[in-house]
């Protein structure tokens, strides 16, 4: 069971000899969870996304209701059969095609978390605010990092990645507003670096000197920026202003961090390069999130482990071909039957992570007890391109809130998004409607 | 298959059980469909009885050979008001042949074999282009009711949608009709806050051309197995003339051009407490009601006959089989179907 100590900026054996001193301490909003019992363990809300569908011979089941015998490509998680639920005939209707043509890879990413259609322009591209910032607007506040975007493939943002639609679309899950996504994070040190620093320990004045340095920097940016503005036009003048908007949030991390003045240790190595293989990687990265989510680093993520077309090999498993390519199967036996492989090997990892957050204790609980995790895609059948019946579970209780150990089926053309309103609200967030939600999807918390 | 000089998109809601001409209306859309002259968009029941859906998926398959794995789903209104078994589902779906297989097979044998009704009327008319579509409505106005309680719904109807026809009532004055009389909330919610026109077919004209009995018999035995007319003779004792509101509806929405229907001058219609309607002449009003045009009526009947009874215009080599192709009986389930009898218990 892994622990994380986070207190003062303190050389270690004073930091130690501090834990007795912290713990006797009441409960300040600069500590973490970590340290004893809370009133209550904050939720978090992830998403975790595999592309280009699955082999939904071997992930719908012919039953429905409490868990049988899981369909293949769920038997990784058969020791968290009690954990989670398995959504079944939930839809992305507007990530149809309507009249646009060719470009399901590129609707799948983009609308997945916003709801949307999202326009098909390699250039120009235009989606949604995607739930997950929905949610980190409303929580963000409350943690280091209002939300975090974490991917394992490429994050190229420009140029055409489908049919015409923007790399932006495939490569990002999460969009802080219709035309400005948010780019994941996939070399593991850069994780470490954004999370944790880059492991010089500072002394209080110390850090107060760099924040400070740097918040001259941010000051000098912010009059070259307004001279700037005054000589663009409107749409130059619009990416100007969502460009100030980032630097002004990272002038309110800045300020969070010194008001905090704590420093967060993983207790593991810093990093160095990426995995070749995506078990490795995936790990890695989740390691990461585990100790964020103890150190309540942030309650928000969206985990693109590859992205809508990907070019992703698997010679680990003895998949040497793309991704992408054995998605589009057919209906060869053989290229399914290795669409079902590759699926599990993905779900392996992810079950994985999962026992690792539940077992690591939080309060009287655990991490995924107080988790909200989607594991799914934005395509069925990957062959087909299909929006509707999109491979789906829920993972963690949500604080106890959700049943599981069960199977639900909702009505075909059931919107994918009254799942995202479930969730929403229950993150704080009371939304009448999102997407192309019908109402808050029912039924997750009866049994 | 022809071209279609002008093809229009469909969504035909209907409480299918409760009026004779449903099945008839039905069939005319899609075999201006097999023409290439109509597309059915959504077809959905705003009854919550799952034979509703299960006859109506029967009879567009019957139409419509399956094209492939994925069938588009029947819309199914759990929570509508109207839900009891009716006569018109039940007995053509219990049908045998000689071995005791059932005659109609489908793919519907509980809720979650049907679609939301609400998304799915949402998602039909989100994929038009503007000004395409047209909304037949033979039922309960339910589903359209709770549809436009959804943000962006009225706008998006306004975009996509030329008019509303619906079969209700009679006018200028009315009798109840059990579509308004089963929720006239909705009614009421619909005539009011409706987008596009709306055109309304009432009882006068329905009961002053009626659907031939004789047809059933003579017209659709190219089929051994004919669902919409064991649908006919299940609803009624044979031979009965069936009133035609339903097919009027369907004939003004999907061929305007025939003229066979003279619209009101404009005004709103109202619904009373009682469930019956009043019209109310308005200059500025976007209701009509229909009346016959007198030098057509003759051949009404004629017309109905000729559409209903079609057989589907979709060579058989395109279908599933046994199913819609001409001169070709209802067989077992296809390729990819199950073989799902609903109990008339159900």
């Amino acid at each position: 069971m892994m622990t994380v100590i986070t207190g003062k900026a303190l050389p270690r054996r004073t930091f130690l000899k501090g834990v007795g001193t912290a713990l006797a301490l009441p409960f300040l909003d600069a500590m973490t969870p970590a340290f004893g019992a809370t009133e209550q363990s904050p939720l978090r809300a992830v998403w975790c996304y595999v592309p280009c569908g699955k082999d939904m011979r071997n992930w719908n089941p012919s039953w429905e209701g409490p868990f049988q015998d899981l369909p293949p490509i769920l038997q990784p998680l058969e020791e968290l059969r009690g954990d989670f639920t398995q959504l079944s005939n939930l839809t992305h209707a507007a990530a149809n095609a309507w009249s646009d043509g060719g470009g399901d890879h590129g609707r799948a990413g983009g609308n997945y978390l916003t709801g949307v259609h999202v326009r098909k322009s390699a250039t120009d591209p235009s989606a949604g605010i995607s739930c997950d910032q929905v949610i980190a607007n409303k929580i963000g506040s409350a943690t280091r990092f209002p939300s975090l975007q974490i991917g394992l493939e490429d994050a190229k943002q420009t140029g055409s990645c489908d049919s015409g639609y923007s790399c932006a679309y495939t490569n990002n899950l999460s969009w802080r507003s219709p035309t400005q996504p948010l780019p994941p994070i996939l070399e593991p040190r850069s994780l470490f670096d954004r999370l944790f620093g880059d492991g010089t320990v500072l002394s209080p004045e110390e850090r107060r000197e760099e924040d400070a340095a740097r918040r001259s920097i941010f000051s000098f940016l912010n009059a070259d920026i307004k001279k700037l503005a005054s000589t663009l036009g409107p749409s130059d003048r619009r990416k100007l202003d969502e460009y100030t908007t980032s630097i002004r949030e990272v002038e309110v991390q800045l300020q969070k961090a010194e008001k905090d003045n704590s420093h967060v240790d993983p207790k593991m190595e810093r990093p160095y390069g990426t995995p070749p293989d995506f078990a490795t990687h995936f790990k890695l990265m989740t390691e990461m999130l585990t100790i964020a989510f103890q150190a309540d680093l942030t309650r928000v993520v969206t985990f693109l482990m590859t992205r809508e077309s990907s070019q992703r090999t698997y010679p680990e498993i003895g998949i040497p071909e793309a991704h992408h390519q054995i998605s589009h199967h057919g209906n060869n036996i053989q290229t399914m039957d290795k669409i079902a492989k590759l699926n599990t090997y993905h779900v392996t990892q992810f079950a994985q992570w999962v026992e690792r957050l539940k077992a690591t204790s939080e309060g009287d609980s655990n991490l995924l007890n107080n988790s909200i995790i989607i594991y799914g895609s934005g395509l069925a059948d990957g062959n087909s391109h299909i929006h509707e019946d999109l491979p789906t579970i829920l993972v963690g209780n949500g604080g106890g809130y959700f049943k599981h150990g069960r199977r639900l089926v909702y009505q075909k053309e059931t919107p994918m998004a009254n799942l995202w309103l479930a969730i929403m609200d229950r993150m704080g967030v009371s939304l009448d409607q999102f997407g192309d939600s019908t109402g808050p999807l029912e039924g997750l918390n009866v049994s | 298959m022809p071209a279609a000089a002008r093809s229009v998109n469909v969504v035909f809601d209907a409480a299918l059980g409760h009026r004779a001409a449903d099945p008839l209306a039905l069939a005319l859309v899609l075999v201006l469909e097999s023409r290439g002259e109509a597309q059915l968009i959504a077809l959905n029941i705003s009854t919550a009885n799952l034979q509703a859906a299960a006859m109506a998926l029967t009879i567009r398959n019957f139409y419509r050979p399956s094209a492939g794995l994925r069938e588009a789903p029947v819309g199914l209104l759990a929570s509508a008001k109207l839900n009891e078994k009716t006569t018109m589902t039940s007995i053509p779906l219990a049908k045998r042949d000689a071995e005791g297989r059932p005659v109609y097979s489908h793919s519907i044998s509980k809720l979650t074999d049907t679609a939301d009704s609400i998304a799915l009327v949402r998602n039909a008319l989100a994929s038009q282009s503007d000004e395409s579509a047209v909304v037949v409505l033979t039922g309960p106005a339910t589903t359209l009711a709770r549809y436009l309680e959804m943000p962006g719904s009225k706008d998006l109807v306004a975009r996509k949608v030329s008019q509303l026809v619906i079969a209700w009532g009679e006018f200028p004055e009315s009798s109840a009709d059990f579509a308004m009389t089963a929720d006239p909330d909705s009614a009421k919610r619909v005539l009011s806050e409706w987008p596009t026109p709306i055109f309304v077919v009432g009882r006068d004209v329905s009961e002053e051309v009626k659907f031939p009995a004789s047809s059933i018999d003579k017209d659709f035995s190219w089929a051994s197995n004919h669902p919409v007319a064991d649908a006919y003779r299940a609803f009624h004792t044979m031979p009965y003339d069936a009133p035609t509101g339903s097919l009027a509806a369907a004939l003004f929405a999907l061929k305007p051009e025939e003229e066979y229907f003279i619209p009101s001058d404009p005004g709103r219609f109202e619904v009373l407490a009682d469930g019956r309607t009043t019209f109310i002449a308005s200059p500025t009003g976007r209701h009509r009601y229909l009346s016959l045009a007198p030098e057509k009526k003759g051949a009404l009947a004629g017309r109905y006959v000729e559409l209903a009874s079609s057989r589907s215009a979709v060579p058989a080599s395109r279908g599933g089989r046994g199913r819609g192709a001409p001169g070709a009986a209802a067989g077992p389930a296809g390729r990819g179907q199950q073989q799902a009898p609903i109990s008339p218990a159900q």
